[in-house]
C-alpha cells in the first residue's frame, strides 16, 4: 500500500547569482512499512528533500501525497495537526527545546495533541534509548549522542506513520549507531511505520528496503535488500 | 574581512531585526529621559514667567524699612532693583470703596503694573486708577479729573487722576478699585504709614544667603522679612517646607525616570544575552582574546548608540516643543519672551548620558560572562537555564492546556528574564502612578473655574429685586443668571454633632435636657435654585440634591466645612436624617438633613456656626419674601463687552458689579501652564511605556524564532503557537502589572501622605487608574506579539529553524 508519493518535486533557493537548484523534478513513491535510506554527497539536496516531504518548506514546483492527501493544499491548522499525528522528525541538529527536560521533550508532540502519554510506552522508549536515568535532565546537560537519542524518542513518541530522520546517527559511535538504527527499525516494524533516513554510513545499506541516491538535486534509486 | 572588528557591522547587518529592536529600545529610553528632563527644564521657565505674572517679580519684601536700611540694601552689588511700597489700605474714592497704595515707579513693571494712558503719579496730589474702575458705572472719571479720596479717620483730600493702569484681576473681581499714588502723596495723607522695601536680586545670586547677610548686618528681625516664596520655589532657591517637599518628590520621581531608562535598555539587551554569550564563547574558542572581545562589544555598543541617541534626543525635543507650542498658542502675550523651540541642555545631556552608560553596561555583561565561563561552556550554553525542581511542573499542564502551560513555563523558567521583563513594565507603571501625584497636587493646590463659576456677580446690601433679576436673565448675551438669597438664622441640633474643634473655639455651650444645644452663633442659610443644586452634585458626600424631594420632605443640606477667620475647619458633624431646628418669625421649624456637601464655592466674612443650603421655596417659608443679595451671571461667549455695558446700564449705584472674567481667565491660565506639563509628563510616560512594552515583546518573540520553528516542526499549530507566546507575554505583563501597581500605589501613598503633607492632598486608592493600567497593559501585550508572530508564520518552517 502506497503511503507516500512525490510528484515532480523541484526546489530552487535564491535568485540571480545566489540561485541554487536543490532539487530537480523528483518523483517516486514509497509503500507502507518500507525502510528507505537516502544517501548522497554533502550539499546534494537530501535535507531539502526531507523538509519538503515533511512540509517544513514549500516546493517551487511539484506535489507530495501522504496517505493519498496532497499536503501542500492543506490549511495551516490542518497541516499542523496532520504533521504531529503522522510525521516524526529527527533533525540533523537535534533541535530539542532547551527549557524542557528529556521526558518532556519526548512527549511534547503528544501534549500538543492534547493526548495523555502512554506511560508504559514512554518508559519503554526511554529504556530502549538508554535515557531512563536522564529523563529529568535538560538538553544542555546531555552529550551530543544523548541529545540525538532524545530527538529520536520525540519522533517515535506519537507513533507517526512516517519517520523522517536526517542523519540521526551523525554524532554516535558505530556501536551506538547500530543500536539506534536497530531501534528505529524495530519500532517501524512493530507499528507498521515507514522510515526515511538520510545517512552517510554505508553500513546501513544492508538494513534498508530501498536506497535513494541524491546527486545535484537528482534522485535515483540504487536498489536495496528488497531488490 | 581585513580586521576582526569588521565582524561588528556584519553582525549588526546579519541580525537587522535584532539590531533595529535594540536601537528602538535605546532610542525610547533616551527619548524618555530627554523628554522628561527637558520638559522639567522648560516647565520651570514657563512657570517662572507665570509666577512673576501672578505674584510679582521680586524676591524679598522688608517691612517697616528705615531710610538707612534702604540705603544699605540699595547699594549692594547683588541687588538688581529695589523700591518702596506703602499699603494704605481701604479708603473711598468719590464714595466708592477702594484700596490705596503707593509704589516707586521703577518697581511698577516688576509688580505687573503698566500705565495705559496718562502718566505715573509723581506729584503729591496725583493718583492712577485701574482701567475698569475708570469705566465703572459707579465711578465715572477721566484723566485730569479731580477725585476725592478719604480714609477712615482722616479728612478727605482732592487728587488729580494723572494716569490709568492695567486691570488687576483680583481687584476687578472684588469690585474694589486699586488706587496708586506717589510716595510723597502717601506720606501726606497718612504720615508714618508702614513702608515696605521690595528687593529683586540679580540673576544667580544665592538669595537666602544674601537675605541672611542683610539680616545680620542690618539686624533685621525675621518677622520683618517676607519672601516671594513661589518665585524662589521655581528658581530652586526656596527652603520653604512646601517647596522642599515638591523638590524631594520631584527628585524621587526623576530618579525613577532615570532608573526606568536604564531598565528599558537593559531588559531588551538581556533577552539576547545568552545568544551573545554563545557568540563570544565561540570567538574565544577560535582564539579571540578577552581584550579583542571587549573591543568588539565596545564597537557594537557604539554603533547602536550612535544610531539610537539622535533619534531619542530628537523625539524628546519634539515632545517638549509641542508642549511649549501649546502654551504659547494659548497665551502668546504672557509667554512672548519664551522661544518656541527651547533646547534644554540638561535634558539632552541626561538623555545621552543614560543611553551611553546603559548600553555600555548592558552590552558588556554578556562579554564578561563569556569571559568568565570557560569558552566551551559558553558555546554549549550550560548554565543557561538553572535546573529547577521540574517534577512539579506537570501541575501547570493539569490546570492549563499544554500550550499555555508551556508559555507560562517559558517565562517562569528564566528567572532573570522574567525579573527584568516585569521590572521594565512595573517601573513604567510606578512612574505613571507616581507622576499622578502631580496631577493631584495640581488639582488640590490650584483653583480652576468650575461649571458654576460666574463671569459677573452683582451684590447689594439692600438686595436686588426680582424684577431686575428677570430683566437681567432676559438680556440676549446672558447665558444664565442665578440669584442667591441668604440669611443668618439660629439653627440648633443635637449637641453631639458639634465637633471638638468648634467647641474649643467658642467655649462653653449650653445644652438643654433633650440634648439640643442653644446656638452660640448664627448659621448661614443660603438658597439654591435647581441649577445650583445640580452644580453642587460634585461636592455631594451623600444624600440627595433633588429640589422636589427637598421641598416635599422639609429637607436641608448641611455643608461639612466652614471657613472661620480664613481657616477651613469642620464645625459640625451632622448625619443624614438628623433634625435641625431653625428659628423663624413664625416659630421654630423642624427640618431634616437630606444631603451633605463637602464645601460651597463661596465664603462668608462673618464667623458662622455652620452653613446650610435650602431650596428657594423653603427659604421663603423660613425667612419670608426677601430680595436677592447676590446675582451670579454667566455670559455667552460672543459680544461680552456689549452685554456688560447693557448690564451696567440697568444698575443703580447701590449695586456693585464684580467682574471676575479676568480673574477666572488668569486662574485657568495658571492652571493650564501647569496642567500642560503635568499631563505632558504623564502622557509621555504612558506613551513611551507602551512603545517599550511593544518593543520588548517584539524582541522577546524575535529571539524565540528558532524555538518556535522547532515547535511547529514537532506539530504545534499556528493557533497553539499564538496561545503559547501570548501566555508567555501575559505572564511578563501580569507580574509586571502586579508589581507595578503594588509598588506604584505604595509610592503614591508615601508621596502624598508623608512627603507632600503640607498640601493636605487627600489620597484615594487610584482604582480607575489601576483598571486603566491593567486594560492597557494586557491590550498592548496582546497587540505587540501579533506582528512578530505573523512574521514568523509567514516564513517556511525549515527557514526559521535554520536561522540561528
Ligand atoms: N535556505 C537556503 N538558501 C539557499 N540555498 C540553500 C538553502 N538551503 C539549502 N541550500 C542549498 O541547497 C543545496 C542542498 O542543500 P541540502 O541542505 O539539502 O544538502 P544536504 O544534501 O542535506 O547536505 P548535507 O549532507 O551536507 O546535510 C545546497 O547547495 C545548499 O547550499
Ligand atoms: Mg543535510
Amino acid at each position: 500500500m502506497e503511503i507516500l508519493r512525490v510528484e515532480s518535486l523541484s526546489k530552487t533557493y535564491g535568485e540571480g547569482e545566489t540561485r541554487v537548484v536543490a532539487l530537480r523534478d523528483v518523483s517516486f513513491s514509497i509503500s507502507k512499512g518500507e525502510f528507505v535510506l537516502v544517501v548522497g554527497p554533502s550539499g546534494s539536496g537530501k535535507t531539502t528533500l526531507l523538509n519538503l516531504i515533511g512540509a517544513l518548506d514549500t516546493p517551487t514546483f511539484g506535489r507530495v501525497f501522504i496517505d493519498g492527501r496532497d499536503i501542500f493544499t492543506m490549511k495551516e491548522e490542518e497541516l499542523s495537526v496532520f504533521r504531529r499525528r503522522n510525521i516524526g522528525f529527527v533533525f540533523q541538529a537535534y533541535n530539542l527545546v532547551p527549557e524542557l527536560n528529556v521526558e518532556e521533550n519526548i512527549v511534547l508532540p503528544l501534549l500538543l495533541d492534547y493526548k495523555k502519554p502512554d506511560r508504559q510506552y514512554i518508559d519503554e522508549l526511554l529504556d530502549l534509548l538508554g535515557l531512563s536515568d536522564r529523563k529529568h535532565h535538560l538538553p544542555n546537560q546531555l552529550s551530543g549522542g544523548q541529545q540525538q537519542r532524545v530527538a529520536i524518542g520525540r519522533a517515535l513518541a506519537s507513533r507517526p506513520a512516517i519517520i523522517l530522520a536526517d542523519e540521526p546517527t551523525g554524532n554516535l559511535d558505530s556501536k551506538n549507531s547500530r543500536e539506534i538504527v536497530n531501534l528505529m527499525k524495530l519500532s517501524v516494524e512493530k507499528y507498521k511505520q515507514t522510515l526515511i533516513m538520510i545517512t552517510h554510513n554505508p553500513n546501513f545499506a544492508a538494513l534498508a528496503d530501498r536506497i535513494f541516491n541524491v546527486e545535484d538535486g537528482i534522485v535515483t534509486e540504487l536498489g536495496g535488500k528488497g531488490k | 574581512m581585513r580586521n576582526y572588528l569588521a565582524l561588528v557591522p556584519k553582525y549588526l547587518a546579519a541580525h537587522k531585526k535584532r539590531t533595529d529592536l535594540a536601537i528602538i529600545s535605546v532610542a525610547l529610553s533616551v527619548a524618555l529621559v530627554t523628554a522628561i528632563f527637558s520638559m522639567l527644564d522648560v516647565f520651570l521657565r514657563f512657570e517662572k514667567i507665570q509666577v512673576i505674572h501672578d505674584y510679582g517679580n521680586y524676591h524679598l519684601l522688608i517691612k517697616d524699612a528705615s531710610a538707612q536700611e534702604m540705603q544699605a540694601i540699595a547699594s549692594r552689588i547683588d541687588v538688581e532693583e529695589a523700591g518702596r511700597w506703602i499699603e494704605l489700605g481701604q479708603a473711598s474714592i468719590n464714595g466708592v470703596r477702594c484700596a490705596v497704595g503707593a509704589l516707586d515707579e521703577n518697581l511698577a513693571d516688576n509688580l505687573n503694573i503698566k500705565v495705559i494712558a496718562g502718566k505715573y503719579p509723581a506729584a503729591k496730589n496725583e493718583i492712577m486708577l485701574e482701567q475698569w474702575a475708570v469705566e465703572s458705572h459707579r465711578l465715572n472719571v477721566k484723566i485730569n479729573d479731580t477725585v476725592r479720596i478719604s480714609s477712615p479717620g482722616h479728612v478727605g483730600r482732592e487728587f488729580k487722576v494723572s494716569g490709568i493702569y492695567n486691570d488687576l484681576a483680583n481687584m476687578k473681581a472684588k469690585a474694589v478699585p486699586g488706587v496708586l499714588m506717589s510716595l510723597d502723596g502717601a506720606a501726606a495723607i497718612k504720615p508714618g504709614a508702614e513702608l515696605s522695601y521690595i528687593v529683586l536680586f540679580k540673576r544667580g545670586v544665592k538669595i537666602l544667603n544674601a537675605e541672611k547677610e542683610i539680616k545680620d548686618t542690618l539686624k533685621i528681625a525675621d518677622e520683618r522679612i517676607q519672601r516671594n516664596e513661589r518665585l524662589l520655589a521655581v528658581i530652586g532657591q526656596s527652603k520653604h517646607k512646601a517647596a522642599v517637599e515638591i523638590y524631594t518628590t520631584g527628585a524621587i520621581l526623576f530618579l525613577i525616570v532615570l532608573i526606568a531608562g536604564v531598565m528599558m535598555i537593559y531588559n531588551t539587551f538581556n533577552i539576547s544575552v545568552m545568544e551573545r554569550v554563545r557568540q563570544f564563547g565561540l570567538l574565544r574558542c577560535i582564539g579571540a582574546s578577552r581584550s579583542q572581545i571587549r573591543k568588539l562589544v565596545e564597537r557594537e555598543g557604539l554603533a547602536i548608540t550612535l544610531r539610537a541617541i539622535p533619534i531619542g534626543v530628537i523625539a524628546g525635543v519634539i515632545v517638549t516643543f509641542i508642549l511649549s507650542a501649546i502654551l504659547k498658542f494659548y497665551n502668546s502675550s504672557l509667554f512672548a519672551s519664551m522661544p518656541l523651540f527651547v533646547i534644554s541642555v540638561s535634558g539632552i545631556g541626561a538623555g545621552i548620558a543614560t543611553g551611553f552608560l546603559t548600553v555600555s553596561i548592558a552590552s558588556f555583561l554578556p562579554a564578561r560572562k563569556a569571559a568568565m565561563v570557560s569558552p566551551i561552556n559558553a558555546v554549549t550554553g550550560s548554565g543557561d537555564i538553572k535546573i529547577s525542581r521540574s517534577k512539579k511542573r506537570g501541575l501547570l499542564t493539569k490546570v492549563f492546556r499544554v500550550e499555555i502551560a508551556m508559555g507560562i513555563n517559558n517565562a517562569v523558567m528564566k528567572k532573570k528574564t522574567l525579573f527584568l521583563m516585569s521590572c521594565s513594565i512595573a517601573i513604567s507603571i510606578i512612574l505613571f502612578l507616581g507622576f499622578q501625584v502631580f496631577v493631584d497636587f495640581m488639582h488640590a493646590g490650584m483653583k480652576t473655574t468650575k461649571p458654576y463659576t460666574p463671569d459677573i456677580s452683582l451684590t447689594s446690601e439692600q438686595g436686588i429685586s426680582e424684577g431686575l433679576y428677570k430683566r437681567l436673565s432676559d438680556i440676549d448675551g446672558v447665558k444664565k443668571a442665578y440669584g442667591r438669597r441668604f440669611a443668618y438664622v439660629e439653627a440648633a441640633f443635637d449637641a453631639a454633632r458639634l465637633t471638638e474643634a468648634y467647641k474649643k473655639q467658642v467655649g462653653n455651650i449650653e445644652v438643654k435636657d433633650n440634648g439640643i444645644f442653644v446656638p452660640p452663633e448664627n448659621s448661614w442659610l443660603i438658597s439654591y435654585d435647581r441649577n445650583q443644586l445640580n452644580w453642587a452634585k460634585r461636592d455631594l458626600i451623600d444624600g440627595t440634591l433633588d429640589e422636589d424631594k427637598l421641598n416635599a420632605r422639609n429637607g436641608i443640606i448641611a455643608v461639612m466645612t466652614n471657613v472661620r477667620k480664613g481657616v477651613t475647619i469642620n464645625t459640625v458633624n451632622l448625619q443624614l436624617g438628623d433634625k435641625v431646628y431653625i428659628k423663624t418669625p413664625a416659630g421654630t421649624r423642624e427640618l431634616t438633613v437630606m444631603g451633605r456637601l463637602r464645601s460651597v464655592p463661596f465664603r462668608d466674612s462673618k464667623p458662622n456656626l455652620s452653613t446650610f443650603i435650602i431650596t428657594e421655596k423653603l427659604f421663603t417659608e423660613l425667612a419670608g419674601e426677601s430680595p436677592y443679595q447676590i446675582i451670579d451671571i454667566q455670559l455667552k461667549k460672543r459680544n461680552q463687552e456689549q452685554t456688560v455695558k447693557e448690564i451696567k446700564g440697568m444698575l443703580d449705584s447701590s449695586i456693585t458689579l464684580h467682574d471676575a472674567r479676568q480673574k477666572n481667565a488668569e486662574l485657568d491660565q495658571a492652571f493650564l501652564t501647569m496642567a500642560v506639563f503635568v499631563y505632558g509628563f504623564v502622557a509621555v510616560i504612558a506613551l513611551i511605556s507602551i512603545l517599550n512594552i511593544i518593543n520588548t515583546m517584539n524582541t522577546s518573540v524575535a529571539s524565540k524564532t528558532r524555538y518556535l520553528g522547532v515547535m511547529r516542526a514537532v506539530g504545534m499549530s499556528g493557533a497553539q503557537m499564538d496561545k503559547m507566546v501570548l501566555a508567555e507575554a501575559a505572564t511578563y505583563s501580569l507580574t509586571g502589572c502586579l508589581a507595578g501597581c503594588v509598588l506604584g500605589v505604595m509610592l503614591q501613598r508615601a508621596l502624598i501622605a508623608d512627603l507632600l503633607s503640607s498640601f493636605r492632598i487627600v489620597w484615594r486608592f487610584p482604582l480607575a487608574q489601576i483598571i486603566l493600567i491593567w486594560i492597557l497593559t494586557l491590550l498592548v501585550t496582546a497587540l505587540s506579539v501579533i506582528s512578530p508572530l505573523k512574521r514568523i508564520k509567514a516564513k517556511g518552517i525549515s527557514e526559521v529553524i535554520g536561522s540561528l
